[in-house]
This record gives structure tokens, C-alpha cells and sequence, in this order.
């Protein structure tokens, strides 16, 4: 199987494409589609203080922080329009759009150092040592 | 505020996700004299908007003001009543002097997110504090309260002796029905219940809903309005504008039907885990390595901890 990505947006004037918002949830959602986050969501995503957030969602508080990606790396989203049948055939990708940081959430919990997804960047750095030139 | 239009204005004006206060001046005879003071609360029960609660204090001998306003048991009086006899305390010269009242609007949002932390909060705790700051509020600003009474549903024993150490100094009076009883009681409770009827009228859904109060209802199950409301008013993912208590199980249990399913954390409740002491007799024998398979190799626990493993984002 080869995978080809094409950028169709790689001369946009529109910088917003690549610096969508993506907020991390901390509860299994068993959906995947498109969802009015801007009204339901963002609306009440309040800054306290420096950078810490509140927000809630199905009646859950949650507390957030937003977490850049590591130095060097870039979120990237991609559609497929169509998958092929047959598994040997080449899978085209269309860049849809790209993020720089992810908004994390916590369901009551200040994020800290200790969750696991904010201590997952650290395997960035490692993999660097290992893999790096 | 003097009409009940200020009134919607101001609650307008205010955030509708958490709570805030809405409160008078402290009449001049309230800091001079030797007040009572009562306290009640509105929409407790209701599935839809905010819990408010009110107090009402006025100089204990000045009670007659109460009674020539027809502060009687408020679930009696009809709402043009009500508005109308809040609309005289806001006006009336003999009340602005004499009758000092203050409300908390509880935003439905607060609630469920209280009964929904980690550590749950419950309703009456909610209540319980609301309650409390109020009485504090109202003494901070200078309202000289030498006797409180409060109207509750639960068991009034303990819920006064908890005031008592809280407020040392005050005689304090626990009740049920003290709506009925109490002219001031009754007081507080038609600042509470006009408070949260103004606030359905105003609400505004930040989510994108056209609609008001004539379609939503009262906010209590019972209502044909609420009802449909819970049933129709369903966003898959998000479940319910922040107008309805997602903690209400008649919210729940719409949602479980109707919405995506949604699955938090779940928070061990220690008391029922049986703890293994001995190992079961077979783990003392050779794994069972099925026909075929072989043995995967465990991840490493620093993969682990950090929810990383190896995949293909295009399987």
C-alpha cells in the first residue's frame, strides 16, 4: 500500500486553515462526525487568571490548558475522498487543515505534568536521542 | 432597581453559565435597628433554569409593612401578585426604607456541573452555601440581622444547628413551611420566585436556539412544554443548551436514549472492591499459550503510562 498527500492548501492566504482549534475531551464520545463545537462548546470556555480554562460539557466541569506541540512539529488533518477496494491500490490524502497546539481538558482536575497525555510529548525528545542523527 | 424591567435588564446582563447576586441597599432603619431576616428559595425542582435563592430582612418591629404588602405563603399568591408586590418593595418609599432583600441566581450550568465534579456536590450543599453567603452578604454590608428564618425541605434539625455555629448571636429558626408561616419568609420567597421566572423570560441560548420561555415552559417535568422541550431539544454530541440541569435524570435518561453515548472516567468506589488476598490456584501454573498465536511482547510501562503505541492512523 502507498499513501500519497496532496496540499491543495499549501498557498492559501488563509492562516486560520492551519492553526484550527482541537480540543482534547476527557470522555469517550461514540461518534464521529461533525459537531457544533463553536456554539455549544467554545461559548463557554472561560480564561481564568494566566492560561487556565474552564469549560463544561454534558454537564461536566472541566478545567484545560492549552498544550503547543513540541518545537518542530505541526498537527496535520487529512480526508480521504474515497477508499479504494482493493488494499494494494494507492490511498490518496487531501491536507484538510493543520493545528499547533491541542486544547487539553481535564474533568475537574487542574492538567498538570502527570497526565498522560501532556507527558506523551516527552517520548518526542527521546525519540530524538534514540533516532536522531 | 425600581421596575421589573431593571430587573430583566440586569439579569440580562449577567453571564447565564455560573451564578451571581442580585441585591438591594441596605434600607437606613436595617442598620439601625434590630432586623429579621428570611430566607427561601425558587426552582429547586425543575429540570430547567436557574435555582434562586432569596432573603428579605426588615426591623422585626416593622413587620406590619410585610402584611399590608400581602406577603402570605407565595405558592398561594398568583404571579401577577407577586410581581406586583415586588414591584412596591422596589418603589414604595415606606419598604425602600424598611425592607432591604437580596437574591442568588443559581445558573443551571453551576448546578449540574456541582453535581457532577469528581467529589460530588449535592444539591443541598449547593443550597446550603447559597444560603449562607447570602446571610453573610447582607451582614457585611451593614444590616444589623438579629434573627433568621429559613424555609427548608429536608429535616430542619441539623440544617439549624449548622446556622447556629455559623451565625453565633442570631437566633436562628428552621422550618417547614416556613414560607406559610413567616411573613418575611414569604417575603424572601417572592423575591426568589420572581427573580427565577424573570430570568427564563430573559434567557438568551448561546447555543443558537431560537426560541423563549412560550415554548420551553415552566422548567418542571410535569409541564407539556418541558417536556417536549427535553424530548426535541437534543444536540447529538452536546446534549442540552445550558438551560437544562444535565444532572436531572429526566435529562439523563433522554440523553442515554436519544444522544450519543458518552463515557467519563470512572471513580473507583472503594467500599464495595474485594481486594484479593490469594491468588487463584491456576496462576501458579505454565500460561496457556493458545494454538497459533505467539506471545506479544508487553510494552514498556513509559509507553504505557502515556497512552503511546504504535499505529497506523491509515488502517
Amino acid at each position: 500500500m502507498s499513501i500519497q498527500v496532496d496540499n491543495n492548501l499549501k498557498d492559501t492566504d488563509n492562516k486560520e486553515v492551519f492553526e484550527q482549534r482541537v480540543h482534547y475531551i476527557p470522555c469517550k464520545i461514540e461518534e464521529d462526525a461533525s459537531a457544533n463545537v463553536e456554539k455549544y462548546f467554545e461559548t463557554y470556555v472561560t480564561q481564568n487568571g494566566d492560561k487556565d480554562l474552564t469549560a463544561t460539557f454534558r454537564g461536566h466541569p472541566l478545567d484545560g490548558i492549552k498544550l503547543p506541540l513540541p518545537e518542530g512539529y505541526r498537527g496535520v488533518l487529512l480526508t480521504e475522498a474515497k477508499r479504494p477496494l482493493n488494499e494494494d491500490m494507492e490511498r490518496k490524502f487531501q491536507v484538510a487543515g493543520g493545528f499547533k497546539e491541542i486544547i487539553y481538558w481535564n474533568w475537574d482536575k487542574k492538567p498538570s505534568k502527570n497526565d498522560n497525555v501532556v507527558r506523551a510529548m516527552d517520548w518526542v525528545d527521546i525519540a530524538e536521542a534514540i533516532h536522531g542523527d | 432597581m425600581e421596575s421589573l424591567n431593571d430587573l430583566k435588564d440586569y439579569i440580562k446582563s449577567r453571564c447565564n453559565s455560573t451564578k451571581f447576586l442580585n441585591l438591594s441597599e441596605v434600607p437606613s432603619n436595617c442598620r439601625s435597628e434590630a432586623c429579621m431576616l428570611g430566607v427561601d428559595e425558587a426552582g429547586r425542582g425543575p429540570v430547567l433554569g436557574p435555582m434562586v435563592y432569596g432573603v428579605a430582612y426588615c426591623p422585626i418591629n416593622r413587620t406590619d409593612i410585610l402584611k399590608d404588602l400581602g406577603c402570605a405563603d407565595s405558592k398561594a399568591l398568583t404571579e401577577e401578585k407577586r410581581d406586583e408586590i415586588l414591584v412596591k418593595m422596589l418603589k414604595e418609599e415606606d419598604c425602600i426604607k424598611n425592607v432591604g432583600w437580596a437574591a442568588e441566581v443559581i445558573s443551571p450550568n453551576y448546578i449540574s456541573n456541582s453535581m457532577y465534579r469528581r467529589a460530588k456536590h449535592s444539591l443541598n450543599e449547593v443550597s446550603m452555601t447559597s444560603a449562607i453567603d447570602l446571610i453573610k452578604k447582607v451582614i457585611e454590608l451593614g444590616a444589623n440581622i438579629k434573627e433568621v428564618y429559613v424555609d427548608t425541605v429536608g429535616p430542619p434539625e441539623k440544617y439549624q444547628a449548622k446556622l447556629s455555629d455559623i451565625f453565633p448571636g442570631i437566633k436562628i429558626t428552621v422550618a417547614k413551611k416556613a414560607d406559610s408561616i413567616y411573613p418575611i419568609v414569604s417575603a424572601a420567597s417572592i423575591v426568589a420566585k420572581v427573580t427565577r421566572d424573570h430570568a427564563l423570560k430573559v434567557w438568551q441560548f448561546h447555543e443558537g436556539l431560537d426560541l423563549d420561555y412560550t415554548q420551553f415552559g415552566s422548567g418542571y417535568p410535569g409541564d407539556p412544554l418541558t417536556k417536549k422541550f427535553i424530548r426535541e431539544k437534543i444536540d447529538p454530541v452536546f446534549g442540552y443548551p445550558l438551560l437544562v440541569r444535565f444532572s436531572w435524570s429526566t435529562a439523563e435518561l433522554m440523553l442515554q436514549e436519544k444522544a450519543v453515548s458518552c463515557t467519563f472516567e470512572e471513580i473507583d468506589e472503594p467500599s464495595n472492591k474485594k481486594s484479593p488476598r490469594c491468588k487463584p490456584i491456576n496462576s501458579f501454573f505454565a500460561p496457556k499459550i493458545e494454538n497459533g498465536t505467539t506471545r506479544k511482547r508487553k510494552k514498556h510501562k513509559f509507553f504505557e503510562e502515556r497512552y503511546l503505541t504504535i499505529g497506523n492512523a491509515f488502517e
